[in-house]
């Protein structure tokens, strides 16, 4: 099936167009600066082929359009008329607790994914437009919303509630919902691929580790904890957000330097993480520079960071009896050896023993780090959340078209 | 659809509010001045502002380069194309307003909505310099700009509901709440602030008590967050007095009838934060006070 998988953002579409049966990205990109003076299409065909061109993108609408046309322009293009796409993915941040796995987007469910704009300000009103635009552009191919918290709903109540009073739960849906659900799902899945198991029988520890970072404890194929929470701001130390704090400062911070709420939330989420310790960059690559090079502060932004991820990693070995597997995913995930290395330094009791040269060595492809003697198994992998939504998005496509005959 | 460019007549302390507004709304701005002076002064007063907003953490120094690129200086009210708001923020006198409309008249698209943001001024009248009436609508932003939620949009005799509605939105976009009031002097911001600024400097002329006192009074005692005394010392108390002077003319009630101790100060030079001292006094502009003056 030809699908379109797209991720509406504030001011950027991105999208992948694949072929499930063949499971092929046929292209690729994204559009820019949306609403905005110069606008910017980025196209990559399968075949290598790419454009790099200014578009007029007012709005979501004017940006969908614009894919639709390179998609089936006679240059750049992977189709030869719209009818070819035969269903569109679309990914959604947020589900709440009524949208507990992929959907069909029906007035109801566009509605659900309404109601959740209050619990993603910043991401739930922009996938709703994408969603819109789609349903005028392509009136007749059935729409499918996958959602980042989706995969963690099988979390029992002793990790997703907050020992705050029990009425804000009632009362604003204040709980742990979890993040990056898609990625942990398709992480965990292509572990137990790697070690030829299933899934249904293994503990895997996925950490997500890229812009956003979270951890999730997997207990035989479903999410029993995850480390981000009511927002994403919680658990590991980020590049920009903190992750876990002691609530309390906040309150004491906003008092002492007379801060606004806006700018609170600021603070914790656009000046902390590695570049709130460091004070030199949110990305791990000049961390880990400077830290070789002996700058301080970027080796104890490394420290925490890693120590942290550590910290989760023990939590979940404990939270699920024992641990099969750590997979390490998303941009530095999946990139930094020292990151991996520290993370997992000392963790020996755990049956944790990582190969210095596998773990060095691991570039670029799905790999084992862990030792051959290594009793829990390591990983590195590079996530495809796009091609869960794609497959997603057939499976309910098909089993629809399936009903209806 | 959301407004992507306007223009800001006059690059003062109201003029560099709107533009740093507008910007860190995401509008393309164009700021102008009646020369390069002006306007370098005016860039430098916008990154200041931006710069105490990142050490507040309110912003990144990659947004503050985001939201500079988005302010385009010009000297002079040179047509600037697909601008769908002029913005006028010249001095409060009739005459320069008027000047500016005409220009704008003159220079922009029919289609371009005039926008004054007098707090005194008649804006009927000043849009009579005009042929387009309809689109000619008031914008009171209250003092500071860049931190104050709220905006007064002002309908004028005759502008139009569309226009009208196309103001308020534009308040939205710059992410502020809209109050509508229709034209009268003061508006509700200065109209009830002002005496109640006046009334504080009464009491503290008439020996009721210390300034620090009746600003911690009314501070803790209503849950204002600033005290008359201070907020005077924060609009400038000769930009205070200009503006009870307009409402005593206007009006002609004496509750508007600036208190003798304003005069004096204004006299003396200690007209507020601006110059560190006035009810209190300011070191190095961070805001605290130090210690009590008068």
């Amino acid at each position: 099936m030809r699908i379109l998988v797209l991720n509406s953002g504030s001011s950027s579409v991105k999208y992948k167009f694949f072929d499930t049966g063949k499971r092929l990205c046929l292209a690729e990109g994204q559009v820019e600066r949306i609403g905005l003076p110069g606008s910017l299409l980025h196209h990559k065909r399968f075949d290598g082929d790419r454009i790099r061109t200014g578009v007029e993108a007012l709005d979501h609408g004017k940006a969908i359009e614009i894919v639709i046309a390179v998609l089936m322009s006679e240059n750049h293009g992977v189709i030869s008329e719209k009818g070819e796409i035969e269903a569109v993915g679309h990914r959604v941040a947020h589900g709440g607790e009524r949208l507990t796995e992929s959907a069909l987007i029906t007035d109801e469910v566009r509605k659900a994914i309404h109601d959740c704009i209050e619990l993603a300000p910043l991401h739930n009103p922009h996938n709703l437009r994408g969603i819109d635009a789609c349903k005028q552009l392509l009136p007749d191919i059935p729409q499918v919303a996958v959602f980042d918290t989706a995969f963690h709903h099988t979390m029992p109540a002793s990790s997703y509630i907050y020992a705050v009073p029990y009425i804000l739960y009632r009362r604003y849906g204040i709980r742990r919902y979890g993040f990056h659900g898609t990625s942990h799902r398709y992480v965990a899945g292509r572990t137990a691929e790697l070690m030829r198991r299933e899934l249904a029988s293994l503990n895997v520890i996925t950490c997500h580790l890229g812009n956003g970072c979270s951890v999730a404890a997997i207990k035989k194929g479903k999410s029993i904890d995850t480390s981000m929470g009511f927002t994403p701001l919680e658990g590991l130390v980020m590049g920009t957000r903190c992750g876990d704090i002691d609530p309390a400062l906040v309150l004491y911070v906003m008092s002492k330097e007379n801060l606004t709420v806006a700018e609170a939330t600021a603070m914790l989420n656009k000046h902390s993480g590695l570049v709130g310790i460091s004070g030199i960059s949110s990305d791990m690559r000049e961390i880990e520079n400077q830290a070789e090079r002996g700058e301080e502060r970027a080796k104890l932004a490394l420290e925490v960071f890693t120590y942290r991820v550590k910290k989760y990693i023990g939590a979940y070995a404990a939270a699920m009896g024992g641990v099969d597997a750590v997979t390490f995913t998303g941009g530095i995930g999946s990139n930094s050896a020292i990151v991996r290395a520290k993370s997992l330094d000392g963790l020996e009791f755990l049956g944790i023993n990582l190969d210095v040269e596998r773990n060095r060595g691991a570039i670029g492809v799905d790999s084992e780090i862990s030792s051959s003697q290594s009793r829990t198994k390591v990983y590195t992998v590079f996530t495809n959340e796009e091609l869960v939504i794609a497959l997603d998005t057939e499976r309910i496509v098909s089993s629809l078209e399936h009903q209806r005959r | 659809m959301p407004v992507r460019k306007i223009f800001v007549a006059g690059a003062g302390t109201v003029g560099q509010g709107i533009a740093e507004a507008a910007a860190s709304a995401g509008i393309e701005v164009v700021l102008s001045d009646i020369d390069e002076r002006h306007l370098d002064i005016a860039i430098n007063g916008i990154e200041a502002s931006l710069n105490s907003l990142i050490e507040r953490w309110a912003i990144t120094a990659s947004e503050k380069r985001t939201i500079l690129s988005r302010i385009q200086p010009v000297v002079g009210l040179k047509n600037s194309e697909d601008c769908e708001f002029a913005i006028e923020a010249v001095p409060e006198q009739l005459d320069i307003k008027k000047q500016v409309f005409r220009e704008f008249d003159r220079n922009f698209d029919a289609q371009t909505i005039l926008v004054s943001t007098t707090s005194t001024l008649n804006i009927t009248e000043i849009g009579r310099v005009t042929r387009r009436q309809d689109r000619v609508v008031g914008m009171h932003f209250p003092f500071p700009i860049v931190k104050t939620a709220v905006v007064e949009v002002v309908r004028a005799l005759k502008t139009s509901d569309r226009t009208f509605e196309a103001a308020k939105d534009l308040v939205v976009q710059m992410g502020r709440e809209v109050v509508e009031v229709n034209e009268y002097p003061g508006y509700i911001t200065t109209r009830v602030m002002v005496p109640f600024i006046n009334e504080a400097i009464h009491a503290l002329m008439e020996g009721i008590a210390t300034a620090e006192a009746i600003d911690k009074a009314i501070k803790l005692g209503f849950g204002f967050p600033i005290g008359p005394l201070e907020l005077a010392d924060t609009l400038g108390l000769d930009d205070l007095m200009i503006l009870m002077e307009s409402l005593y003319k206007e009006l002609g009630d004496l509750k508007y009838k600036p208190c003798p101790l304003l005069r004096r100060m204004v006299r003396d030079g200690y007209v507020g934060k601006k110059v560190g001292k006035g009810f209190f006094t300011y070191m190095n502009g961070s805001g605290n006070h130090a210690d009590t003056g008068s």
